[in-house]
């Protein structure tokens, strides 16, 4: 190891000593001294139902086990994973969770500071074309806004406790979450539904496609000026679809497993579906925060495409040339004329527009 | 160990620590636990949102009204359900029973219950009672008042009366009525002028009683739940304590702990009880003689038996060493199934271990040879010495609270209270106790006769009536016969199921050609729905035993006072005001009553207390008064834990409960009885021997004990019993006073009414009812020796040949009675499996009861049968499947499979307090709007088979045959 | 400050149900809801064995540990108890206990639970001592009057015991010396002695 501040010497001597101190530790782990976890200490007289204790502790019974109380789990007389369950949500994923959400917007505050806006090199043009339905933007908004209230109550769910309890106070917040996990698990499987639908409608577009891995390479052009090309959907594009497509299903299947709890589930199956979730809503979360940053702040003339369903001629030769040429190509070019009216607007000149209550006049 | 209130939990001043400490008052000066999460970590903000309301609106908490807290009463009463006779502190607010505090004072429980007493308090609710009087019109259920139900069922019966004379109605009565109301219920059928009177009894411990009383005089549990503290070895057969009687396992495994002593448990299943055993035999069903004769085999072989004790107490030994020699290990194992080891290894135990108590239930009784197997269990004993011994004895657990009470007060066929009979002696005997003309009494039956004695005419009165397990024949068999004037017509059935009696298709098919039946029960029981009738079914309310008092015998023979809990809910009446009103709609309430002050139609319970007392000498129910009973109620605490005995205090010397015989008036103060045949105590202090009930001598031998009396006795041999021509001959007969010699002149300890020769006997060290020899040969039985039988429907066609089963009888208790010709023909092919039947511990005889206890029924929502793995999977069954279960009589039941090893292949196991569904149909429907359990299921009866015992008509309900296939 | 816990003695638990009713007797515990259960091991052969489990109030309550509105407090006798008001029927408590010890009124679809309910050791619940709101919500509250849970008090061979941790500790280390002892006194093994299980011969 390259050290500035210590001798060739003392350096050597440094490395013996680390050697021995593992030397050490390993043949601590190979100690007979190590007490296994399992079994009591060793003793003359064995108590003979050891083996049944040592079965029931981790829940590994042989023989038939019953109870009167037919309730879910209730023969069940330790779970064992439910410590493990226990800590990995209190310790784990709340602090990984809030972690990399930090992170991540703290990168992409860092980015925008840094890089700023990611204009047109070119500018706006004027010239439209068509790109999303009228279902399709509805379709995107819905889940959107859907996934924005999960994430938010779920957020809420997950980080309350050490967040805003001592904010609000117990009962505040109590109603606070009350509210959010009822509204969290009503609005479930609506995104669940929305899910689908989007897979349906936009998987076409989004499989890979030649071109799609130099995208990548190049990070999509946001280091550096490299020029990258891309269909209708570029591969960043791509990218964050399929992240959506695959957490959310994950988050979905086991939401419902979760939210339907009347199938009699034991609760070593929600513990996994709990895990699966939360740690697939962390990751689809942290990464809707860059598209939520690159599709309204992020690059110029984005959001357009699904406020309206129109973009800039220019914002697709810059970030889909491929698929501008192809509107190139089949003449589906809107000129700026054209564009006004379908939006419902006159344009008496240049720099006037009405509304749409003036007659037109010449 | 004594267990202490304190001890055993918490030291009450920590308790009182962390109570000062949290300053919890309930007069309200709380610092309230809310105040930890006001103070945690809420900031100024939080705080005033809170305050200010918002938060709270959502999260309203419910505001109970409240109610003026009246103050707590403690009622002290005992437990309903079966007769270990648990003590209850009940806590009563306004009238309304709010609480259930454990007795940790009462000398039966300390303060523990099983599931059924843990739940008692429901019955305080009683959701799914039977409300008010109902009645069946065209097919619907209509409320009635008392005044009408009560006037057309008496017009009815005097109808029946009139028509086909008093045996054509049945009163079939319970063994959950108390003392007063069992006696009472005795009297009347008496004073109606029918036997054909019976309770559960019948079809429970009929067979112990006839057995064990015929064996040594008494026919009850011979020693106590208590007692077991002191046993050395506690063998178990066909009992399964564990679910039958929960709190007797807190005695019996203080004996397996502290005195290490081995417990043997013989039972086809292995049992709940089992598990906590160091020694399991299992037997085939119905091999209870064999396995017994099995292990007497190898104690005659090692000479391990008591020589000295059958020298001097027992009688008839060698006949049974002449059967034992028989039973050889190999025969043993070829008929029960249990390998040698396994035999030899209780018997050892048994015999290494003295004194040794023999416990058992209805896995022995409940056979056509019941009377053969509880003689067995007897002769085991006696040959062990182990009679007569603290920690030894036979000790029987009853089934129902009051089951031992009942039976002791005559609520049966073939006696009246006391045992005395039905000879007309014992009617004199109890006309006097009744202050009535013996021929007005005599003159209330039937003049007829239907049955001959040595070619000579026996009244009506003097026969055995029908007994509650052939109540079905009463109405079904043709009339000629029947040893009565005519069939069954009306039918009582007061505080009684019907499920819990076998053949249920012919039970449907009589109940629908009566003329009248009538149930008078807190719940509507399953005779409100099996049948198809349309009309005359009557259903009156019945207040529960906590809404009402009294005195119950618990299975030790301890009797104990109950104080009310609470008024009749709804409508209903306590049994006994009932009793009253149809007395009285029949015109023998002036007779029935006469002695009794009966005040707005309810009889004074202790004026019945009293007349009891004035007539049961037999087994010394006569010192137990309403006053000393009371005492020892309000003192629980002071008696010991094992020996029963109080020193000092309000009942100093008295042993709990006074466990009859308590001799003589209570102003003797007799102790009672805590340990029957214990001659190492004076009589006068609860010692007792052998009963001399048959005779002095047979065949050249002596039948009175030799060399062996009680502590103190005056006479150190042998005796018969005391008559006042005993006295005299003693010398002792001056020693009465003048008005006892009036009462006592011609009379015998039986029916001396003023008691004075039972306290002469006593003062001189006596047993009244003599010093004998327990008879190991019965030489009145159709088995004087016990035998080996096989059952009526048996898969062992091998064995029926050298086992035969009985002769079919012409008549028996008044009906045809058939055996052999059943045995006869080989079901086996067709029903392979064995059908075994018995108890769940949540739930208690027909069920409806305890399956209307919404905290008992939701632990057993399902009928089912326990099948072993290798049957389940030669019919192709997998668990929780429903299966149909049917039997060689034609019927069938449709049931949850439940697949374990606890049976063997080839027997089944089904539990009996299931009830409202009939042959797969679903019979909710047809129970009063209201009044259905919440659990119903298919009764286990509906299935069993014909099979009476040979000497009382208990049904065999412990081994028939079956098939199981999947529906 | 004494240390409140259950014990449930194995040797002579007879899973006659008694805690479980007497439970529902004391707190009027709706149907569906079933705060103290007897689980049985090996059921139907040699070495059958019953334990009676409800909350175990724990030292280091996991339940408390995960509930995210953290509605979870201990006593000072070291009671896990809970606010219903606080609650929000996530179900969370009912995941991190080992021994499923939460139990939710309702089953239905969108996870609607209701509000959790557990056993209170008989302590009832943060209303006031005793009070009508406290026990319509809670059930009794008996450790402010001086008793000890009802399960424990009604156990019908003392098998449940509960109480301060080190009396129910010395309870029961005296109970097995006397198990012990009484086979030693005999010459017995202590190996027969307290785990009796099968028949002394083999079945056939």
């Amino acid at each position: 190891m390259s050290n500035r501040f210590m001798s060739k010497h003392s350096q050597k001597f440094t490395c013996q000593i680390y050697f021995f101190l593992y030397l050490i530790f390993f043949l601590c782990l190979l100690s007979p001294l190590n007490v296994s976890a399992s079994g009591p200490a060793a003793s003359k007289i064995n108590n003979p139902s050891n083996d049944l204790w040592i079965s029931v502790r981790h829940n590994t019974e042989s023989g038939k086990v019953t109870s009167q109380v037919k309730s879910v789990d209730s023969t069940v007389l330790i779970n064992p994973q439910a410590d493990r369950w226990t800590r990995f949500r209190m310790t784990q994923l709340i602090n990984y969770g809030l972690f990399i959400l930090s992170v991540v917007a703290v990168v992409i505050m860092l980015f925008y500071l840094f890089r700023g806006r990611i204009k047109l090199e070119e500018g706006l043009s004027g010239i439209m074309v068509h790109r999303f339905t009228d279902y399709e933007r509805i379709l995107h908004w819905m889940l959107a806004i859907v996934f924005i209230f999960l994430a938010g109550t779920g957020l809420i769910l997950l980080f309350g406790r050490p967040l805003l309890i001592p904010v609000l106070g117990h009962e505040f917040f109590s109603v606070l979450a009350s509210a959010s996990k009822e509204g969290h698990n009503l609005f479930g499987p609506i995104f669940f539904v929305s899910l689908l639908l989007m897979l349906f409608r936009f998987v076409r577009r989004n499989i890979y496609a030649k071109g799609d891995l130099t995208w990548l390479l190049k990070g999509g052009g946001l280091i550096g000026k490299s020029h990258v090309t891309g269909g209708f959907f570029n591969m960043g594009e791509k990218t964050w679809y399929w992240i959506v497509i695959l957490t959310g299903l994950a988050i979905s299947v086991s939401g419902l497993v979760l939210v339907l709890p009347n199938f009699g589930q034991g609760r070593v199956i929600m513990e996994l579906s709990h895990v699966v979730h939360g740690i697939a809503a962390i990751i689809l979360v942290s990464v809707s925060f860059g598209h939520i940053y690159l599709a309204t702040k992020g690059t110029e003339g984005t959001l357009e495409s699904m406020k309206t369903g129109y973009v800039d001629i220019k914002w697709a030769e810059e970030h889909h040339d491929r698929w501008a040429k192809e509107c190139h190509d089949n003449d589906r070019l809107i000129s700026a004329e054209d564009y006004a009216k379908l939006q419902g607007r006159v344009v008496l000149d240049q720099n006037v527009s009405a509304s749409p209550l003036m007659e037109e006049t010449k | 160990m004594k267990l202490r209130k304190v001890s055993e939990q918490v030291v009450v001043e920590d308790a009182q620590t962390s109570l000062e400490s949290n300053a919890t008052t309930s007069s309200g000066n709380a610092v309230s636990r809310r105040t930890f999460l006001r103070n945690s970590g809420v900031m100024a903000g939080g705080a005033s949102i809170v305050s200010a309301g918002f938060g709270l609106g959502m999260m309203k908490k419910a505001e109970a009204k409240e109610v003026e807290k009246g103050a707590t009463t403690q009622v002290r009463t005992i437990c309903s359900h079966c007769s270990v006779g648990c003590g209850i502190m009940a806590e009563v607010q306004n009238g309304v029973w709010t609480g259930q505090e454990p007795a940790f004072d009462h000398p039966f429980n300390k303060g523990g219950h099983c599931a059924k007493g843990a739940a008692i308090r429901e019955h305080g609710h009683g959701e799914r009672r039977l409300k008010y009087p109902t009645k069946l019109v065209n097919g619907k259920w209509k409320k009635v008042s008392w005044e009408q139900a009560i006037n057309e069922i008496g017009d009815k019966m005097l109808e029946i009366r009139q028509q086909s004379g008093p045996d054509s109605v049945y009163f079939l009565g319970s063994a959950k009525h108390n003392n007063e109301q069992a006696y009472l219920f005795r009297k009347f059928a008496a004073m109606w002028g029918t036997n054909n009177v019976d309770h559960q009894a019948r079809i429970c411990h009929s067979t112990t009683v006839a057995g064990v009383a015929n064996t040594w005089g008494y026919g009850a549990m011979t020693n106590s739940f208590n007692d077991i503290h002191n046993s050395q070895a506690v063998l178990l057969i066909g009992s399964n304590p564990a679910e039958a009687h929960p709190v007797a396992l807190q005695h019996i495994m203080k004996a397996k702990e502290e005195n290490n002593a081995p417990v043997i448990v013989i039972d086809p299943r292995f049992t709940r009880t089992a598990a906590h055993a160091d020694h399991y035999l299992k037997i085939r069903p119905g091999t209870d003689v064999p396995i017994v004769w099995g292990m007497l085999w190898h104690i005659f072989e090692n000479k391990w038996e008591d020589k000295e004790f059958i020298n001097q107490r027992v009688y008839g030994m060698n006949d049974i060493r002449k059967e034992v020699a028989k039973w050889t290990p190999e025969e043993v194992e070829k008929v029960t199934g249990v390998p040698e080891n396994q035999v030899y290894a209780a018997a050892k135990a048994m015999a290494n271990h003295r004194p040794g108590t023999f416990i058992w239930c209805m896995g022995g009784t409940q056979h056509t040879v019941g009377n053969n197997n509880t003689r067995a269990y007897c002769v085991f004993q006696l040959a062990l010495g182990n009679m007569g011994v603290a920690g030894g004895g036979t000790n029987i657990f009853r089934g129902h609270d009051n089951v031992q009470g009942a039976t002791d007060l005559g609520v049966l066929a073939n006696t009246l209270p006391g045992y005395y009979g039905l000879s007309s002696g014992a009617w004199k005997h109890w006309s006097g106790v009744w202050d009535l003309d013996y021929e007005w009494v005599k003159g209330q039956f039937d003049g007829g006769s239907y049955e001959k004695k040595k070619d000579k005419d026996i009244h009506v009165m003097n026969t055995k009536g029908i007994p509650v397990s052939r109540w079905i024949d009463g109405v079904l068999e043709e009339k000629g016969n029947i040893a009565q004037k005519d069939n069954v017509r009306g039918m009582i059935f007061w505080g009684h199921a019907p499920n819990s009696q076998t053949r249920g298709k012919e039970m449907k098919k009589a109940m629908e050609q009566l003329d009248m039946l009538v149930v008078v029960d807190p719940y509507p029981t399953v005779s409100a729905v099996m049948h198809d009738r349309t009309d005359g079914v009557y259903l009156l309310p019945a207040a529960t035993q906590f809404e009402t008092y009294g005195s119950i015998t618990a299975s030790n023979r301890s009797i104990q006072w109950r104080d009310r809990v609470i008024e009749p809910l709804f409508e209903s009446s306590p049994d006994h005001t009932i009793m009253y009103k149809l007395a009285k709609k029949l015109n023998i309430s002036e007779q029935m009553f006469k002695n009794i002050k009966v005040e707005n139609d309810e009889p004074l319970i202790e004026d019945i207390t009293r007349e009891l007392n004035n007539g049961l000498w037999t087994i010394g129910y006569t010192g137990q008064s309403p006053e000393r009973l009371k005492k020892h109620q309000k003192n629980w605490g002071q008696f010991d834990y094992t020996t029963l005995k109080a020193e000092g205090g309000a009942c100093d010397g008295d042993y709990y409960g006074m466990p009859w015989p308590c001799w003589g008036t209570a102003e003797m103060n007799h102790p009672g009885t805590p340990n029957l045949y214990d001659t190492s105590k004076s009589v006068a202090d609860g010692g007792l021997t052998f009963r001399a009930r048959f005779g002095v001598e047979r065949d050249g031998v002596n039948l009175l004990a030799e060399n062996s009396y009680s502590k103190e006795s005056e006479i150190k041999d042998g005796y018969p019993e005391f008559s006042e021509k005993l006295l005299k001959k003693l010398g002792w007969w001056d020693e009465l006073t003048a008005e006892e010699k009036q009462l006592a002149e011609g009379k015998n300890w039986k029916t001396d009414r003023s008691g004075g020769i039972q306290r002469v006997a006593i003062k001189h060290g006596c047993s009244p009812f003599g010093n004998a020899k327990a008879r190991a040969m019965v030489w009145t039985f159709p088995d004087p020796v016990p035998i080996h039988r096989e059952p009526l429907y048996t898969s062992r066609r091998d064995l029926v040949e050298k086992y035969p089963t009985y002769e079919d009888r012409k008549s028996f208790w008044r009906l045809p009675t058939r055996y052999e010709s059943i045995q006869a023909k080989d079901y086996s092919k067709d029903f392979p499996i064995i059908l075994t039947s018995g108890r769940l511990v949540e739930y208690e005889g027909g069920g409806d009861e305890t399956r209307s206890n919404p905290w008992l029924a939701e632990l057993q929502p399902d009928m089912f049968i326990e099948i072993h793995p290798r049957d389940a999977n030669n019919a192709n069954i997998k668990e929780d499947d429903d299966v149909w279960v049917a039997t060689p009589e034609g019927a069938r039941v449709k049931v949850k499979a439940m697949i374990t090893r606890r049976v063997e292949a080839g027997v089944a196991f089904m539990p009996y307090h299931f009830g409202g569904v009939f042959e797969g149909k679903d019979l909710r429907s047809k129970y009063p709007a209201g009044s259905d359990p919440y659990v119903l299921g298919e009764a286990c009866n509906t299935a069993m088979t014909y099979g009476y015992d040979s000497v009382t008509q208990m049904q065999e309900t412990k081994c028939s045959l079956c098939r199981i296939s999947k529906v | 400050m004494a240390r409140m816990k259950f014990y449930c003695d194995a040797e002579r638990c007879i899973e006659c149900n008694a805690c479980v009713t007497a439970c529902k007797n004391e707190n009027e515990v709706p149907w569906g809801v079933n705060r103290r259960r007897v689980v049985t091991i090996n059921d139907g052969v040699p070495g059958e064995r019953s334990l009676s489990v409800a909350c175990m109030h724990c030292s280091d309550a996991p339940c408390a540990t995960v509930c995210p509105v953290d509605c979870f407090y201990t006593t000072d006798d070291g009671v896990v108890l809970h606010d219903k008001d606080i609650c929000i029927g996530c179900g969370y408590c009912f995941y991190a206990c080992p021994f499923g010890a939460p139990q939710f009124p309702e089953d239905g679809a969108f996870a609607s639970r209701g509000k959790m309910d557990k056993c209170t050791f008989c302590a009832g619940g943060p209303e006031e001592d005793n009070s009508a709101d406290e026990y319509q919500k809670y059930g009794s509250n008996r450790l402010a009057e001086g008793k000890l849970p009802l399960c424990a008090e009604m156990c019908s061979t003392k098998s449940l015991l509960a109480g301060d941790a080190n009396v129910v500790a010395d309870i029961f280390r005296k109970r097995v010396v006397k198990r012990g002892a009484s086979v030693l006194n005999k010459g017995v093994s202590y190996q027969n002695a307290s785990l009796r299980a099968s028949s002394v011969g083999k079945d056939k």
